[in-house]
């Protein structure tokens, strides 16, 4: 009998979601299904309102990476008045984003990631979190959680808030960069600097010598980032898009991504996936850490780029090891800390000229950052008034769909006949690798109870539940 | 003694709030210390709902999943905290109000330009059929801490005195009490947008024109938008006198205060906010507290041509 294991909900990711195992006859896996249960419906409710509010107002998709909303939604309403940010104004957005992706990928590795990979995928459901990290490890917990602190703040600093920012505004930024808040983010900087190289050798203390556990969610599949000049790049660039290969397939500014990707709803999920045209061809693909390190020709700082070359050579270039992307988001941690040491000896990050003016009416825009979790995407159809006629947001987890259920069944057929604590957390330890963001991928959160059903020919034939 | 025991369950909303809980930062680990957390899970494998003394709720109920979610925690804590402006007001996703849910879902699914499916997804979770709903419509609540999301400093308070066994003791004042602008009679007539040129960093938004929501909003923030250079628009949710007054609206208090510090006519204020009343009561909106006043014809409104 073909049969299906579901797990739901899912815990330690961000948001709603169930997994559905189909499995044959001969209990081989032969496919799997993240389900994204819930929605909130942002791209309708924001129709008819100003498009210079959505910087703030759609932080609010997001928690975990409100400030790549934030951002993202600032570029859109700069091109919309056609407001040049001066480059004071850039110098403080790219230091937000360094301050929240090194916020960001700091909880993901030790809070939400980390118990699975320190206390092991076998540890006992109770114990496997970050209080039992605490205590099995209080050292390490304890700087990881300063370095996810030291994250928030500089993006506080810069900000107004450290979860839900509020100073990037159409042209610019709403607020000047003094010498008291230059010098709390310079120590703010130097220390994350200090503890990013202290995350990353115990990161890779944890990843290096254990093949097992590198290889074991291979998933070969198409890559997409954004690089600067082929350099990576979280703010601004062009999208890049290579072949299992590593060769480059298609290089394109995001505002033609309507000229590539598709949507499709699924059944069974609120969360859309997306596919990308390559002439003829649409392909899968994976966003994030894994895939902007596969895409770059190099990183920006120097000490990230000798991590990037050393990482390179132990496990090759392009790399589809999946569970590297918890190594290459602790380089990218590195080189958001080197930045931003970088930004705050910039002499201009403290000009007072940091916005610009609208030189036109309102016309419609689209614009890209990098958010922690890959690709971001808003686009703002707007009237004359500068009111929202229609809103797309094409988010980092929706990129990932597709390679999250396939990476799923890797999980799956792993597992399978592992005891049941084990399988149910071999199988959410596959989908945390991504470090879904389901409450962007829904443009919701909520809770991730988990639900595992196993199916063999459209039966449920045992179900998992937490 | 033995620790207090937290439980924490999240519905519809966007982990803001379980952040400002890490925003805690260095007293983070004080609190730890204080407390056993039981449930939390976007950090621990817990899945069902263990008893406890404090329940805390964040985001707002939205499906039938939350619905049970919320009930079991009602059932298995001795007190719930409804935690930030979803669990208190329904928060911004309470701007669907203003649409039916089967235009959010076309709209989402069908009409979308990169979308080229034409079906609305039918094995998932069924949406509430009113909308977005505050926790308290379907559970009693003990204790509210309205914001988007509530500050650390709020945050610490409503520990503190949660697990000290007693009432937090917060101030009822407005976003206005922290801002440092000063107010200032001015020659504006006409309302203008944040984008409409310069803006005067030590003035009081509304003497320049622009509408800020500060005066009518309760200050669960520390007031970081006018601090930052931009208006508030009102994310933790109305102010007491709007809570407890049922002549008293956003717009009319709104209007009464700008039109005479300004040349600005109060009729033109509110008209414009009644125009853009899914943008200024978004966070609140959801909330039967103000659907109910007299004042509050938020459809009507928007059936008029506004959005």
């Amino acid at each position: 009998m073909g049969r299906t294991i579901v797990i739901n909900p899912v815990t330690r990711i961000e948001g709603h979601a169930k997994i559905d195992i189909e499995i044959d006859d001969n209990d081989k896996v032969v496919a799997a299904r993240l389900h994204v249960l819930e929605f909130r419906g942002f791209e309708k409710f924001v129709e008819g309102m100003q498009v210079e509010l959505m910087p703030t107002l759609t932080t609010r998709i997001c928690g975990t990476c409100p400030h790549a909303h934030h951002l993202v939604a600032a570029k859109c309403a700069d091109a919309v008045f056609g407001a040049v940010p001066p480059r004071a104004a850039l110098l403080q957005r790219q230091l937000l984003n360094a301050g929240s992706i090194i916020h960001s990928h700091a909880i993901h590795f030790f809070a939400l990631a980390g118990p699975d990979l320190l206390l092991g995928i076998g540890a006992a459901p109770a114990d496997r979190n970050i209080v039992s990290l605490l205590r099995a490890a209080p050292e390490l917990a304890k700087k990881a959680l300063r370095l996810r602190s030291l994250g928030q703040k500089i993006a506080e600093v810069v900000g107004g808030r450290g979860t839900h920012p509020v100073t990037a505004v159409a042209g610019g930024m709403a607020t000047v960069i003094d010498q008291a808040k230059l010098s709390q983010l310079r120590a703010l900087s130097n220390e994350a600097l200090e503890l990013s190289r202290f995350a990353l050798e115990a990161g890779k203390k944890v990843l290096t010598d254990r093949a097992e556990l590198i290889e074991l969610l291979p998933l070969s599949t198409h890559d997409l980032g954004t690089v600067q000049n082929d350099v990576w790049d979280l703010y601004d660039g062009t999208l890049r898009m290579c072949d299992p290969e590593g060769k480059t397939a298609c290089e394109i500014p995001a505002t033609k991504y309507k000229d590539v990707m598709v949507e499709e709803a699924i059944a069974h999920s609120y969360s859309k996936r997306v596919l990308f045209k390559l002439g003829s061809q649409e392909v899968d693909y994976r966003v994030g850490p894994l895939s902007r390190l596969n895409i770059c020709g190099k990183l920006p700082t120097p000490a990230a780029q000798a991590e990037l070359e050393e990482y390179r050579s132990k496990f090759g270039h392009p790399t589809h090891q999946v569970v590297l992307n918890h190594y290459a988001r602790l380089i990218e941690l590195l080189a958001c800390a080197e930045l931003a040491v970088s930004l705050c000896n910039d002499a201009e990050l403290t000009s007072p000229d940091v916005q610009s003016q609208p030189t036109h009416g309102p016309r419609s825009a689209i614009a890209h950052v990098e958010a922690p979790r890959g690709l971001l995407i808003h686009d703002y159809d707007v009237d004359d008034q500068g009111l929202i006629r229609k809103a797309n947001f094409l988010v980092a987890t929706q990129h990932n769909i597709s390679s999250i259920d396939k990476s799923l069944q890797v999980a799956a057929e792993r597992f399978w006949n592992k005891p049941e604590a084990e399988f149910v957390n071999g199988v959410e330890f596959a989908i945390r690798c991504y470090d879904p963001c389901l409450s962007c991928s829904t443009h919701q959160v909520g809770q991730m109870p988990m639900l595992i059903n196993m199916i063999r020919r459209g039966q449920v034939i045992r179900q998992v539940r937490r | 003694m033995s620790k207090v025991q937290v439980s924490f369950e999240w519905l519809s909303g966007c982990s803001g709030c379980e952040m400002s809980v890490v925003d805690l930062h260095e007293r983070l680990l004080d609190v730890l210390d204080e407390i056993e957390l039981v449930r939390i899970p976007i950090l621990m494998d817990v899945k069902d709902y263990p008893k406890a003394t404090l329940g805390i709720i964040t985001g707002a109920l939205k499906t039938e999943h939350d619905v049970h979610a919320a009930r079991e925690m009602r059932k298995s804590c001795d007190k719930i905290l409804a935690f930030g402006v979803c669990a208190v007001y329904g928060g911004p996703q309470g701007a669907a109000y203003a649409h039916k849910q089967t235009e959010i879902e076309e709209a989402i699914f069908q009409k979308n330009p990169t979308t080229r499916t034409n079906f609305i997804p039918n094995d998932v979770p069924e949406m509430l059929p009113d909308g977005v709903r505050p926790v308290d419509s379907e559970i009693d609540v003990d204790l509210y801490l309205p914001g988007c999301p509530p500050h650390a400093y709020y945050v610490a308070q409503a520990l503190k005195a949660v697990l000290g066994g007693t009432a937090p003791e917060f101030g009822g004042h407005n976003v206005c009490f922290h801002c440092r602008r000063s107010m200032k009679k001015s020659e504006v007539v006409a309302l203008r947008r944040s984008h409409d040129g310069p803006v005067v960093s030590d003035t009081c938004f509304m003497s320049q024109g622009i509408l800020c929501m500060g005066s009518v909003t309760l200050d669960r923030c520390l007031a970081p938008c006018p601090q930052h250079g931009t208006a508030c628009t009102g994310c933790a949710g109305p102010s007491e006198n709007i809570i407890l007054e049922p002549h008293i609206d956003i717009r009319t208090e709104i209007a009464d205060r700008m039109s005479k510090i300004t040349r600005i006519k109060r009729e033109a204020i509110i008209q414009e906010m009644e125009r853009r009343s899914k943008t200024f009561y978004a966070y609140a909106m959801a909330s039967p507290v103000f659907r109910q006043k007299p004042t509050f014809l938020l459809r009507r409104w928007i059936e008029q041509g506004g959005t």
